[in-house]
Parts: C-alpha cells; sequence; structure tokens
C-alpha cells in the first residue's frame, strides 16, 4: 500500500511539478492532536512567492482515504505568534480538480486575501478534522483490557511544493505507547513524539509513519441524531434530540461481567465510558432525558450565567460495539435565538451535536417553524442538504412548515451559527386562542340547540299538548313574578326617596320620584292585564290562580298604602310640621305595609316553587 | 439596522396567574349560563342572552385553556 502510494506520488511529481513550482513553503509546522477519538491536524505553512507572477491561490492536497474521513477544512491567515496570534482573515477552501493529479490525490485550492508578489510571503493556518482515522488495533478485546489504537500518516509534509523546513508533532492522550515509526530526528517528549526538522524536501515527499498508543477516550459516535427544534411565538423554543449512539472503539469479547465492572470500574472496563456531557445554552429550562421505557434518572445539570451543562448517563457502561438510543429535550427562552430584522424574522441556531466530543455520521436538523410562516430561507457556514416536510403538533390545521437540513460527518467544529429567515404575520399567532374559543363556543351552541329543541315523537298526544299548555302557564306566571318584582322595586325606590327627604328636607325631588313612579307603576299593569286574562281562561292554570289573583291584589294593596303613607309625608314636610308628628301620622300605614310586603314576599316563594 | 430579539406577546411569567383567573371567571360565567338554561322557560329564554353568555365564556375559557397549556409547558 505504502509502496503503491509512493509510486503514484512519484508518478504525482514528475507530471505536476512544473505548473505549481512558483511556490515554495519555506517552513511547515504540523501538530496532530490525538487525544481524543477525533483527530486534529493544525498545519501552520509558511509560503514564499518564488517566480515572476502575483500569486492568488495555494493548493493543498490530501490523499484520498484521508479525505475520506476529512469532516471539517478551515483555513485562516495569521499574523503574529504565539498567543498573541490573532486570527484575521478566515480564507474560502475550495475543492478542485487539477488535470494531470492522480485520483489518490485531493486538492484543495486555498484563495489568498490578496496576491502575493515576487518575493513575498505569507502564514497561514490550516485545521483539518478527521473522523473515523483512529483504528483500533486490536479490534477485539475483552473487558479488562485496555483499548489500543493505530494512527498513520505521513511524517513529510504532502505537498506540490518544495518544503525547506518542516516538523511533525504527535500529541498522544498518555504516555504510553505501544511502538512508533522512528526515523531519523524522532524524539519522544512524554506523551509527545516529534519528527522533524526535515529540510529541503523536494515536492510531494512521502514517508509513513505509524503510531501505536492506548487511549480509552471516549469513542462516541451519533450513527443517527435527529435535532427538532421548534419555535413557538408564545416564549419557547423547543429542543429535542433523538440519538442513536455507538461506542465504535474496540469491541468486547467474552462476558461482560457487571459485579467485576461495578466494584473495580477502572481495572475491569477502562475501555468503557459512563457519561456524556452535553454543553447547553445558558437560560436552559425543563431539561429530561429519556427513552423508549421511560425517564433516565442518571443524569447531573449545572447551569450559571454562561452555560448548561447536563451530563448523562446511559443505562450501561458503553463498551466496544455497544448502543444505546436515548431522547434529550430542553427549552430555551426566545429572545435568545429569535430575531427581526428588516420585517423579516429568523432564528439563529447552533448546528452540530451540544455533546462534548462526539461524532455524528448523520445529521438531521429539523426546524419547526410555527403554522403560517412564509418565504423560508435558510444561510449556513457551510453545505448541508435541505429539504421540507409539514409536521401535525398542538392545535394545527395544515401544519408547521419544517426545514430538515441533513449533513453527514459532523464534528463539534460544525457547532456554528446558522440562520432560518422567514415572514410570520403577528395576527396568526392568535390561531391557537381562537381554535380554543370556537372550540368552546361550539359546545355551547350544541347546548343551546339541545335545549332549544322540541324532540318528543308524538306531536299530538294529550298528554304532550298539556304539557306544552302547563309551560305557557308557566311562562306565563314567570313573567306576572318578573312585573310583581319590578313594582317592588319601584317601591324601594320610593321609600329611599322619603329617606332623602328626612335628610335633606327638599319636596320637590321627591315629588318627582313620586310622578315617575306613578308611570311605571301605571305601565307595568298595562302588562300583567293580557297575562292575567291569559291564566283566567286556562284550565291549566285554575289552581295557581287564586295565589296568583291574591298576589296581585296584594301588591296593589300594599302599593295604595304606601302611596298614601308617602302622600303624608310629603303633606307634613310642606306644611313643616315636626318629625314626632310626621311619625305618629304615618305609623299606622307603616305596620301594614310590613305586613303585606310580608305577605307579597310569601306568596312570590310559594308560586316560584311550583 | 440592528436585529431585534422577538419576545412573547405576555411574559411567560403571567403564565399561571393569567390561566387561573381567566379560566375562573370562565367557569363562573358558564355556571351562569347553565343556570340559566336549568331555571327560565323555554319560552321565556332569551337566545341574543344565551349566545352572548356562551361566546364571553368561550372567550375567557378559550384564553384560559391556552394559558394554562403554555403555563405547563405545551407551547402550542
Amino acid at each position: 500500500m505504502g509502496l503503491r502510494l509512493d509510486l503514484l506520488l512519484l508518478a504525482a511529481a514528475l507530471l505536476f511539478s512544473p505548473a505549481l513550482s512558483d511556490l515554495v513553503i519555506l517552513k511547515v509546522d504540523r501538530r496532530v492532536d490525538l487525544t481524543s477519538q477525533i483527530v486534529r491536524v493544525t498545519s501552520t505553512l509558511k509560503v514564499e512567492n518564488n517566480g515572476k507572477d502575483a500569486v492568488t491561490e495555494v493548493l493543498l492536497v490530501f490523499p484520498d482515504r484521508q479525505v475520506k474521513n476529512l469532516a471539517y477544512l478551515f483555513a485562516v491567515s495569521s499574523a503574529g505568534k504565539g498567543k498573541a496570534k490573532s486570527y484575521s482573515h478566515t480564507l474560502s477552501v475550495n475543492e478542485i480538480n487539477l488535470k494531470g493529479m492522480p485520483p489518490s490525490l485531493v486538492g484543495y485550492l486555498v484563495s489568498l486575501p490578496e496576491p502575493l508578489g515576487k518575493g513575498e510571503s505569507y502564514t497561514l493556518d490550516v485545521l483539518a478534522v478527521y473522523t473515523h482515522s483512529l483504528k483500533p488495533f486490536p479490534e477485539k478485546i475483552t473487558q479488562a483490557d485496555i483499548q489500543l489504537l493505530v494512527f498513520e500518516d505521513s511524517a513529510y509534509y504532502l505537498s506540490p511544493y518544495e518544503v525547506k523546513a518542516q516538523s511533525l508533532t504527535v500529541k498522544l492522550p498518555q504516555a504510553r505507547i505501544e511502538s512508533y515509526t522512528r526515523i531519523e530526528n524522532t524524539k519522544l517528549h512524554g506523551s509527545d513524539i516529534k519528527y522533524g526538522p526535515y529540510e529541503n524536501l523536494p515536492p510531494f515527499s512521502h514517508s509513513p509513519i505509524v503510531v501505536h498508543f492506548e487511549s480509552n477516550r471516549p469513542f462516541a459516535v451519533a450513527r443517527e441524531l435527529v435535532r427538532e427544534v421548534e419555535i413557538s411565538h408564545w416564549g419557547n423554543v423547543q429542543v429535542t434530540e433523538y440519538y442513536n449512539v455507538v461506542n465504535r472503539g474496540s469491541e468486547i469479547t467474552g462476558e461482560f461481567s457487571r459485579l467485576e465492572f461495578q466494584a473495580r470500574p477502572h481495572i475491569r472496563g477502562p475501555s468503557s465510558f459512563r457519561n456524556l456531557v452535553a454543553k447547553l445554552p445558558p437560560r436552559t429550562h425543563s431539561v429530561y432525558y429519556r427513552d423508549e421505557i421511560g425517564n433516565i434518572s442518571t443524569s447531573h445539570l449545572w447551569s450559571d450565567s454562561k452555560k448548561t451543562e447536563l451530563e448523562i448517563e446511559p443505562r450501561y457502561p458503553m463498551f466496544g460495539g455497544w448502543r444505546t438510543a436515548f431522547t434529550i429535550g430542553y427549552g430555551l427562552p426566545l429572545q435568545d435565538f429569535l430575531f427581526e430584522s428588516e420585517g423579516k424574522r429568523f432564528l439563529n441556531f447552533s448546528f452540530g451535536s451540544p455533546i462534548n466530543e462526539i461524532i455524528v455520521d448523520t445529521l438531521f436538523m429539523k426546524i419547526v417553524l410555527p403554522e403560517g410562516s412564509n418565504d423560508i430561507t435558510v444561510t449556513a457556514p457551510f453545505p448541508i442538504k435541505e429539504s421540507r416536510e409539514t409536521k401535525l403538533s398542538h392545535l394545527d390545521l395544515v401544519g408547521r412548515p419544517v426545514i430538515i437540513l441533513e449533513k453527514s460527518n459532523v464534528v463539534p467544529e460544525h457547532n456554528q451559527y446558522f440562520q432560518v429567515y422567514y415572514t410570520f404575520s403577528g395576527i396568526s399567532m392568535l390561531r391557537e386562542p381562537l381554535m380554543l374559543i370556537f372550540g368552546f363556543f361550539f359546545l355551547f351552541i350544541t347546548y343551546i340547540l339541545y335545549m332549544h329543541a322540541d324532540i318528543s315523537i308524538s306531536k299530538s298526544s294529550p298528554s304532550y299538548l298539556a304539557k306544552m299548555q302547563w309551560e305557557e302557564v308557566q311562562a306565563v306566571i314567570q313573567q306576572v313574578e318578573n312585573i310583581v318584582s319590578r313594582c317592588l322595586a319601584v317601591h324601594e325606590k320610593l321609600e329611599a326617596s322619603l329617606q332623602d327627604l328626612s335628610r335633606t328636607g327638599v319636596v320637590q325631588a321627591c315629588k318627582s320620584v313620586r310622578k315617575s313612579a306613578d308611570s311605571t307603576l301605571k305601565e307595568l299593569y298595562k302588562e300583567m292585564k293580557p297575562l292575567l286574562s291569559f291564566l283566567q281562561s286556562s284550565s291549566q292554570a285554575a289552581h295557581i290562580l287564586p295565589k296568583v289573583e291574591e298576589l296581585v291584589t296584594k301588591e296593589r294593596e300594599l302599593q295604595e298604602k304606601l302611596m298614601t303613607k308617602h302622600l303624608t309625608v310629603v303633606d307634613c314636610y310642606e306644611k313643616k310640621l315636626g318629625g314626632r308628628e310626621i311619625e305618629n301620622r304615618i305609623n299606622a300605614h307603616q305596620q301594614k305595609i310590613t305586613v303585606l310586603r310580608q305577605e307579597v314576599d310569601d306568596l312570590l316563594d310559594y308560586i316560584d316553587e311550583l | 439596522m440592528a436585529p431585534k430579539p422577538i419576545t412573547s406577546p405576555v411574559p411567560d411569567a403571567w403564565y399561571p396567574t393569567l390561566a387561573v383567573f381567566m379560566l375562573a371567571i370562565g367557569l363562573v360565567i358558564t355556571a351562569s349560563f347553565f343556570i340559566y338554561e336549568a331555571t327560565s322557560l323555554r319560552k321565556n329564554r332569551s337566545l341574543a342572552k344565551e349566545l352572548i353568555t356562551g361566546a364571553v365564556a368561550s372567550v375567557f375559557l378559550g384564553f384560559g385553556s391556552l394559558f394554562l397549556l403554555l403555563s405547563s409547558g405545551v407551547y402550542v
């Protein structure tokens, strides 16, 4: 394999070098970070233009077996050194198919911000992130074994340009190393292996190295992750994440002893991982963690003003090859993620999984917008496959528009913000309450219809007719009662006017009240007349009629007495008689009034009870 | 123009209170509706009064149940 690649590279060098020989790489520092399952290679390149023409692009090449696992490639121009380094420009990186390039190599063109003149140099940082590049070896281990991994790369920087000076540092998680390729200038410092410096190497130089080392870091891979983000304009962004996680480390063979694992987990299960930590946004609320069976209680949550940390433990320790599926969900405040700009609303949300150092084979990001959203567009910092669907949720009629963003091979570097723009009118928010209101109103209407409907089958039977007549009588009696109580209310008014008189001594006001009371009572009697005559003619009302008539006469008597009393009092005031004198005069009336009022009340109660 | 954060029309913290009060008012009006239906006679009943009471009750019950859903975490 290595030999074949060498031959290809040689061929490439012969075919290719004349076209691209203008640039020279003065210095390359490569740092390979193997401390987690994700391989991160940072290369600092210092390029110089030795040709006559200005150069605007730098070509990077990668062998295709690496490109297959390449999840993320990023280039920035770097100025300064060490911590003072400022990343001023993000450079655009595009895959390119150059003529004459062997199929085992893939090229990427980095565009420089400004053309590089003759003799000028430029420094840039290139970050390449690979997944599934660490191969467990041996592939199968037992519960107590440690996990060993193999990493392959080239000690020389693979470049179409001549490289003047270069070095490579491989950072391992632990100092325990099984073996590593030793070539000239190889040094081991603790858990770092250093190759180089090597000087003046021709284009496409290649020297394979293999590092075999121990790593018990979690190999958590989500084979599929569905993140559903549901927006409610009533103040919430609900996130639900469906994970399907597998440990892609060395597969476990033999039996698993829970007892041994429980007693000494670090010795009897070093290759497993027990928990995953998710870093959620600040002000996260209503967090849950469950699977198909139900809630999983082994989780912890910490929160401060900057972030919320959720630690979740699967139901069992995750050994190599073992799988688990679970769901986590949480709510976020709307104002942190939804914004309005130029009449359009947009969601600003982070792509990728919040779980630390997890690889996602296929990520489906579903953004569920509220019903009534239009003109949906997505802007993302990297290419994503986009599709649409609708989802029916609470109180929906036509379903909510859903945007599905699909991406494979997602690493934590993809946790960048993307935006979903849409238009939405505030009136659409009233859909849900209106649905509820009409739902309740429908119930009321149904009840009203039921109460109004006549659902008896035989409309001509004597009992039905009698019932109808009786209902009519009842209705009339109710009306009579109603009129009587209105009369009583007028009486109250008269009494009140008398009290006013005793307080203020203004006779005129009292008289006007009397006048209006007279006319009201007259009208009420007019209304009552046809009702009474109806009752007298109706046979059904025979037994109740005397009582009703009694009520009417008593009421009239009461009224007469009251009027007399009123007249007397007003008279006395006009003659300016003393308080005692007035009292003496109305005393007799007052007693009768009290008795009559009691009788009227009793009669009303009696009729009511029928 | 800088993007402006979007908030809910009613602050979240009010949802439980609003739910309780609106549902209470709605249920009282519903009760009065049913009392009216049960006590008044068919002949004397006024359709307009029934409809108005029903409509007012359903507005209160509708918003009340919406806020109940929101306060219990079902964001519609």
